[in-house]
């Protein structure tokens, strides 16, 4: 598949069957973000929880999170969703190579965004000695929240990584494109995790 | 395009071709009806292990001082007998197993949006089953199914594993719920609107949207338990800052919509029963319908009743206790329905039938005691004690298992073209109703009197009861028997059932039984209600299904 077969080429043939499973598809895979975004709402809850729970926050012995660097990183993360989004409207509309471009940015950006948060973590670990398992609740809730955002964007990582590569054996047409359009919405939805996750740890 | 001549029908009208050889027909199948089989071909091996648990714990209270198994023992037996009971038999017995096998085809679909996911949600149920009864092997969990910490953070090995079994029956049941609720919004013959579908299909989507959003609240809790555990990251210890009360807000949270994720689907067996025995269109369909929907959504709002124990503040206590009142209502419009269904009727007394009756029977008395335990005074005294177990009792075996029993009895001919026994099924349900009511009974006065549950001895004061219950508990062994004989010996022998033996209405029942793998040669279109009896079948497109004509097209592969 090049650039010119899919902007100027004959129109796609339209696959009926496709466009009904793509639906599908599509609906299944929203009603799996919400079942996911339940997992996140439950942890998040807890943590509310605990927090709220008459200890003082952040514990006694505990620096608050440094806001900054935190916000920098979100900048980063913020970013690849907007390079997210213009690679699908780019595929959509044909500019194959730009959609190349902007996913490949919107893989950096996400392994920068896990670079960061890499950093972060070694600070905490290393620098003021606050741990997952041995910082109480502070840890707990901390590390098991961003690491399983984390855990989300390394998947998304991969995922698009997987795009690039079935992009470049052309396995996607202008006709047939779901899978750029689910990874489109999985790292919409990691993002708008993050916007919450950031809220709640650094700015509350 | 070949593709257009096809898919005259869209993605329903889509036939793959047959599957060819044993392991991808029956083993590794993609057809939701063999799913179906499967799931319910398994969760009975798992009822007949954990129903082995259930007797040992009643052989256990045959004396105050015990004496079957040690102490610690017993409580490994009734944890996991709840857990499996739960999460192993009545959940997927009735979503995966009847939704598989009957809804589809009650919406005119040739499948599921998702077969594929489909076998994967399926094949997962065995494997955590299998971890859920190993973890004996390395010390079982000891909490009960509900494994509140700290007990459970202090439990042996198994518990770890019991975390983890349950949470993949919980994807396993997260990928069904999707694929269900997909289903049935996309997949529906043409003219099937939402207010002509068959009420079990109403019950499946009810359901579904439980089993995809509660579940993985479960698998968050779940996941930091076994966190904690082997890691050592605090949650739910109290000494290190964590909240134990936290992990039943969690568990709660999940759990009490399991408990409608346990009824709805067994509501919708009964409305599909009741009218097709009665010979009467359904009462107040529509009623039945939304009240389903009413008490999945009211779901969500009430898991901290079974926390009035655990130090919640009052004001929270109060609108928890008044929510959970409400949801008596939308539950007694269907017990009315179904008794207005009854009324006036041409009762057919069938297995099936008896089943079905059976249940509105009991899961009557199951709600009304669910009224009394709602309220926070009468709550405080008996928590912990057997009349919450009779409680649960009546609402998961004099409810969702009758329910599962009148599903089988009634699909069974259209599972294998042959019907059950009667005379073996009567002895069935009434040694099982009797020997149900005299275990159960029993133990409301005991809870009252203050016999407290999970506990390996008692006061002698309560010998003569708890042994009228043992011995009871035996006769619905005997029914239990007497099912398993009869189900494996109608697979062969029964009389041959023919496409309709129950005059039933829905679109399962127009169509030759077995099915064949694509259910439907024509795609039906539908013109109202499956319950209008005395009317013509409001279905049009079906008139080859019956006969010897091939299907319209094999399609090639995609």
């Amino acid at each position: 598949m090049t650039a010119g077969s899919l902007a100027h080429g004959a129109p796609a043939e339209v696959d009926q069957l496709y466009v009904e499973t793509r639906e599908l598809r599509l609906q299944g895979f929203l009603l799996f973000l919400i079942s996911d975004c339940v997992l996140f709402s439950s942890f998040i809850f807890a943590y509310l929880y605990m927090r709220n729970s008459g200890q003082g926050w952040p514990p006694p012995g505990i620096q608050r999170l440094d806001v900054a660097f935190a916000a920098w990183n979100s900048v980063v993360l913020f970013g690849s969703g907007a390079t997210m989004h213009y690679a699908l409207e780019n595929f959509k509309h044909g500019h194959w190579m730009r959609y190349m471009w902007f996913l490949l940015a919107t893989i950096v950006l996400g392994l920068g965004f896990l670079g960061g948060q890499g950093y972060e973590y070694t600070h905490l670990i290393y620098g003021e000695h606050v741990t997952w398992a041995g910082s109480g609740i502070f840890g707990a809730s901390f590390f098991t929240l961003t690491g399983m955002h984390g855990f989300h964007v390394f998947i998304g990582v991969c995922y698009l990584t997987t795009l690039v590569l079935q992009s470049a054996a052309g396995v996607y047409t202008r006709g047939k494109y779901f899978g750029i359009t689910a990874g489109t919405l999985y790292w919409h939805f990691v993002d708008v995790i993050w916007v919450v996750l950031f809220s709640i740890f650094y700015l509350l | 395009m070949a593709v257009a001549a096809v898919h005259s029908g869209g993605i329903a009208g889509h036939i793959h071709p047959e599957p060819q050889g044993f392991v991808r027909r029956y083993v590794f199948s993609l057809d939701h009806k063999i799913i179906g089989i499967q799931y319910i071909i398994t969760g009975f091996v798992f009822f007949m292990l954990s129903g082995l648990l259930a007797e040992a714990i009643r052989t256990q209270l045959l004396n105050p001082n015990g004496g079957f198994v040690a102490a610690g023992t017993y409580n490994e037996i009734y944890s996991v007998h709840g857990s499996a009971m739960v999460w192993l038999v009545v959940i997927p017995l009735l979503t995966g197993g009847f939704g598989n096998l009957v809804f589809p085809v009650q919406i005119g679909a040739r499948d599921v949006a998702f077969p594929w996911l489909n076998m994967l949600s399926f094949w997962i149920f065995p494997v955590s089953g299998l971890m859920l009864f190993a973890s004996f092997l390395m010390g079982a969990p000891t909490a009960g199914w509900m494994e509140y910490p700290p007990v459970s953070l202090q439990g042996e090995a198994g518990t770890s594993m019991w975390c983890a079994a349950i949470f993949l029956v919980g994807v396993s049941s997260t990928i069904t719920g999707i694929n269900f609720v997909v289903t049935i919004l996309k997949m529906r013959a043409p003219g099937m609107t939402f207010t002509r579908m068959p009420l079990f299909v109403w019950g499946q989507f009810a359901t579904a949207p439980l089993l995809m959003i509660a579940t993985t609240a479960l698998a968050a809790a779940l996941a930091a338990l076994f966190i904690e555990r082997q890691f050592g990251v605090p949650f739910y210890d109290p000494t290190r800052g964590g909240s134990p009360v936290m992990w039943q807000h969690m568990f709660w949270f999940y759990s009490h919509p399991a408990v409608y994720i346990m009824i709805l689907p067994a509501f919708g067996i009964i409305s599909e029963v009741l009218p097709t025995f009665a010979r009467k269109p359904i009462f107040g369909y529509k009623l039945i319908a939304f009240s389903s929907m009413a008490i999945a959504l009211a779901g969500f709002m009430v898991w901290a009743h079974h926390m009035f124990t655990s130090g919640l503040a009052p004001f929270l206590q109060l609108p928890f206790m008044i929510i959970t009142f409400v949801i008596g209502v939308p539950t007694g419009i269907k017990i009315f329905s179904w008794t207005a269904t009854l009324f006036g009727g041409k009762i057919h007394f069938t297995t099936a039938m008896l089943f079905a009756i059976g249940f509105v029977a009991l899961f009557t008395l199951g709600g009304i005691t669910g009224i009394f335990l709602a309220a926070i005074p009468f709550d405080l005294h008996v928590h912990g004690t057997y009349f919450v177990v009779a409680h649960l009792h009546y609402v998961l075996v004099g409810g969702s298992l009758m329910a599962i029993f009148a599903g089988i009895y009634y699909w069974f001919p259209k599972m294998s073209g042959r019907l059950m026994n009667e005379t073996l099924g009567k002895w069935h349900f009434w040694l099982f109703f009797i020997g149900f009511n005299a275990t159960f009974i029993p133990m409301h006065w005991l809870g009252v009197l203050g016999m407290p549950r999970e506990v390996a001895t008692y006061d002698p004061q309560f010998t003569f009861w708890n042994r009228f219950e043992s011995v009871s508990s035996y006769l619905m062994t005997i029914s239990i028997l007497i099912f398993f004989v009869n189900l494996l010996w109608s697979i062969r022998n029964g009389k041959v059932a023919g496409a309709n033996p129950w005059g039933g209405r829905t679109l399962e029942w127009q169509i030759p039984s077995p099915p064949h793998y694509y259910n439907f040669k024509h795609i039906p279109t539908v013109y109202g209600l499956p319950y209008d009896f005395s009317q013509p079948l409001p279905y049009k497109g079906l008139e080859e299904e019956l006969t010897d004509s091939p299907p319209p097209v094999a399609a090639g592969a995609h």
